[in-house]
């Protein structure tokens, strides 16, 4: 059988930008595919996966700069002599972060795009457009503009793209992140049927969909290494620190508070701005409460409206109906503001100082009952805590860091409640359950977020979910 | 890492085909530089703003307005000082500080830049990204500068958007004893906002550019596109009305 995809002793740091520079990502790191082979490959959270995608693809170092060595050849065709879009028909790459990849304005025209850099006529688009449209649930969100897409929608619109192209290697970087189950399956089928080469980059091992593929590897210490998958799953564990127990077992809670962020008779529509064929959003909830030191799950299918309840319960917007209170008094959204913290998906939008001890005590310097040495043990001792350095540039940090910086920017606001969306998104289960622990231990009620199961049973609580556009309590 | 600034809706302006859209844009964008009274610039703006009212809904012309509020504000107060000759307005003791001509040419630059604000808006609140490419091409654009004009245009939204999900973000980061913000604090708090709405854009840029490449922009094949403009069927009548639009108001507010 031909090889699909050779890497050999690929070494690759990226550019500094600081006086220190940077520790390589991978060391004399190698691999080989062959054609049809589906191989999924382990590695914890901020060990280069992305950037090996990144490579694979053309775009490293042309768009990420960094010093590469190594030689790395795609189907016969030696990397470095090729521009990213000759592999149009190659390679085709899903980020882990759906929404980097969008240029278009609608879902039709964001598939569209890459058909009409292949030439192919009209008639030959439609057809295709509308297959992967269907296939993908996508078909009522043709004409919607990226920005009014759930995370799980706009993941799906990737897939779709994957699909109308059907490249030779699929190169999927965390592929089952952001799709509820039935997506997840749907993904797991497609791949199957596709007959094509496949690497699927994860940091986190879905037993679901062992039988998915033909061979698991490990990136460890900056190399891959290929083990039995017994050994491969727990040295993986090892690495991501999953194997510890889980901070939240057995917690004592410092401050024992009562208090209930209760919400009843809500209705919430949201109108898609860029499309007049689908009816507006709209989602309702009965009765909901989360209590002091409560942990609480919120799952639902893409775009089911998790976010947009979201919203409402930290006053980002107002119900259409309903009411939001705590200890049943009525709040307005500016009090609801400042007693429920909403840790976003996304950490960049929430971070914006150049320094760690800027951002940890940017509220508390707003604070004048503060003297300035209390603001710095307290900063100290979220800096402790979340294992962060205060002199570092949030910017340059990774991922993880950065996300651990915003949940100790939360610690630090002490709110009496938090709602995590999608913490388990980019960290190990380890590292989102030491971050919930800590936001719980002064009392606070915490409302998580998460399609993953396995995650969201690792918290012991209620649960509540939305089905058919209601709230309901499982 | 776009946003659209099209709003959907099915008034005239979004059946007027885009190609004398574009006409009918540049030929009002220049008429408001004509030599016409200034009730007549204020009355053809109230035009356009009633059209785009009437077409996109009040939402989204109390949005672009407010976008460009605070460079309108700038101008009005700093513009009059600039016209030194003419009938005094308002003195302070011996010095002119504003005159009559210099207040009415605060009004008309206004004027433009509304106008010219709205026009613009408009051919994108009513367009979907698409065919104004195509349109760009049928005027001659060759298709990559077509693209930047189109992505341009899409950058603008998303860094509002950034920037409204960042001040969201301030807001659920406001301590709970805080005191109520003076003007001085509110304008210190913008600083941080738009750095981080400037690392969120320039974090993009390398991403647009992998986007677009790893889509086959640059592959030598000949580009074919997905919409066309078929539907759009009384082109010549469009382009009439464009000019007859433009002509009319001409006559009408001349100076």
């Amino acid at each position: 059988m031909a090889h699909a995809l050779t890497i050999n002793n690929l070494r690759f740091s990226y550019l500094s930008y600081q006086e220190r520079s940077n520790e390589p990502l991978f060391c004399d790191l190698s691999l080989s595919i062959e054609e049809g082979e589906r191989v999924l490959l382990l590695a914890p959270f901020d060990m280069g996966k992305t950037t090996l995608a990144k490579i694979i693809g053309g775009v490293c170092p042309k768009y990420f700069p960094g010093t590469m060595t190594g030689s790395i050849t795609l189907f016969g065709t030696d990397l470095s002599t090729v521009e990213p879009w000759q592999l149009l028909t190659e390679v085709g790459y899903v980020s882990q972060n759906p929404a980097e990849q969008f240029i278009a304005t609608t879902v039709e025209e964001e598939i569209a795009f890459p058909l009409e850099s292949l030439g192919l006529s009209r008639a030959e688009m439609r057809e295709r457009i509308a297959t992967v449209l269907e296939a993908w649930g996508l078909a009522h969100l043709g004409d919607a503009n990226e920005s009014e897409l759930s995370g799980g929608e706009r993941k799906r619109v990737l897939l779709a793209i994957q699909q109308a192209l059907s490249p030779r290697l699929w190169l999927l970087d965390e592929p089952f992140d952001d799709l509820d189950p039935v997506w997840r399956v749907r993904l797991k089928e497609t791949i199957l049927a596709g007959g094509k080469t496949t690497l699927v980059l994860a940091s986190r091992y879905l037993a679901d969909f062992a039988d998915l593929f033909d061979r698991v590897l490990l990136l460890d210490e900056r190399r891959i290494v290929a083990l039995p998958l017994r050994e491969s799953l727990s040295r993986f564990s090892t690495l991501c620190g999953d194997d510890k127990p889980s901070p939240l077992l057995d917690q004592t809670i410092e401050d024992q508070r009562r208090t209930t962020l209760s919400a009843g008779a809500l209705a919430v529509e949201r109108k898609r701005r860029s499309t007049t064929s689908t009816p507006p959003f709209e989602m309702t909830v009965d009765s909901f409460a989360l209590e002091s030191g409560e942990l609480v799950t919120l799952t639902g299918a893409n775009g089911s409206g998790k976010s947009s309840f979201s919203r409402l319960l930290c006053g980002l917007d107002e119900p259409k109906r309903g009411v939001i209170a705590i200890d049943g008094k009525r709040q307005s959204t500016k009090e609801l503001n400042r007693s429920v913290g909403y840790l976003f998906q996304n950490p960049d939008l929430q971070i914006f100082l150049p320094t760690v001890e800027e951002e940890l005590s940017w509220s508390l310097r707003r604070r004048r009952e503060l003297s300035s040495s209390e603001i710095a043990e307290r900063v100290g001792f979220a800096a402790d805590l979340f294992a962060l350095d205060l002199g570092d540039t949030p910017t340059t940090m990774s991922y993880p860091k950065r996300k651990a910086l915003q949940a100790a920017v939360y610690y630090l606001l002490d709110r009496p409640f938090y709602i995590l969306d999608e913490l388990d998104s980019a960290l190990t289960y380890h590292s989102a359950l030491s971050i919930m622990a800590s936001l719980r231990q002064r009392g606070s009620g915490i409302l998580l977020i998460t399609h993953d199961r396995l995650f969201a049973a690792k918290v012991e609580g209620r649960a509540y979910t939305i089905e058919a556009g209601r709230l309901i309590e499982r | 890492m776009n946003t659209s600034a099209f709003v959907a809706g099915n008034g005239w302006l979004y059946r007027f085909d885009p190609r004398a859209k574009i006409l009918l844009m540049v030929l009002l964008c220049i008429f408001f530089f004509l030599p016409i009274t200034l009730l007549g610039l204020f009355l053809s703006v109230l035009l356009v703003i009633a059209v785009g009212w009437r077409n996109t809904g009040t939402k989204n012309i109390k949005g672009v307005f407010l976008s460009i509020a605070p460079m309108l504000l700038f101008m009005l107060l700093f513009s009059p000082f600039n016209v030194r000759s003419g009938e005094p307005l308002w003195r302070i003791g011996a010095v002119t500080i504003i005159t009559v001509e210099g207040a009415l040419q605060a009004l008309r630059l206004a004027c433009r830049f509304i106008g010219i604000t709205y026009v613009c808006t408009l051919l994108f609140a009513t367009t979907v990204m698409g065919e104004i490419m195509l349109a760009l091409r049928f005027w001659r654009l060759p298709y990559k500068a077509a693209l930047v004009v189109t992505l341009s245009f899409t950058y603008i939204p998303f860094i509002a958007e950034s920037f409204s999900q960042i001040a969201e973000s301030h807001r659920l980061r406001e301590a709970a004893l805080e005191e109520r913000k003076n003007y001085i604090q509110r304008l210190k708090d913008l600083v941080p906002t738009l750095t981080s709405v400037l690392v969120v854009a320039l974090r993009s840029i390398p991403n647009l550019a992998m986007s677009l490449e790893m889509r086959g922009l640059g592959r030598s094949e000949r580009r074919t596109s997905y919409r066309s403009l078929d539907s759009y069927t009384r082109l010549f009548t469009d382009f009439v009305i464009s000019i007859t639009i433009v002509t009319m108001l001409w006559l009408i507010f001349k100076a």
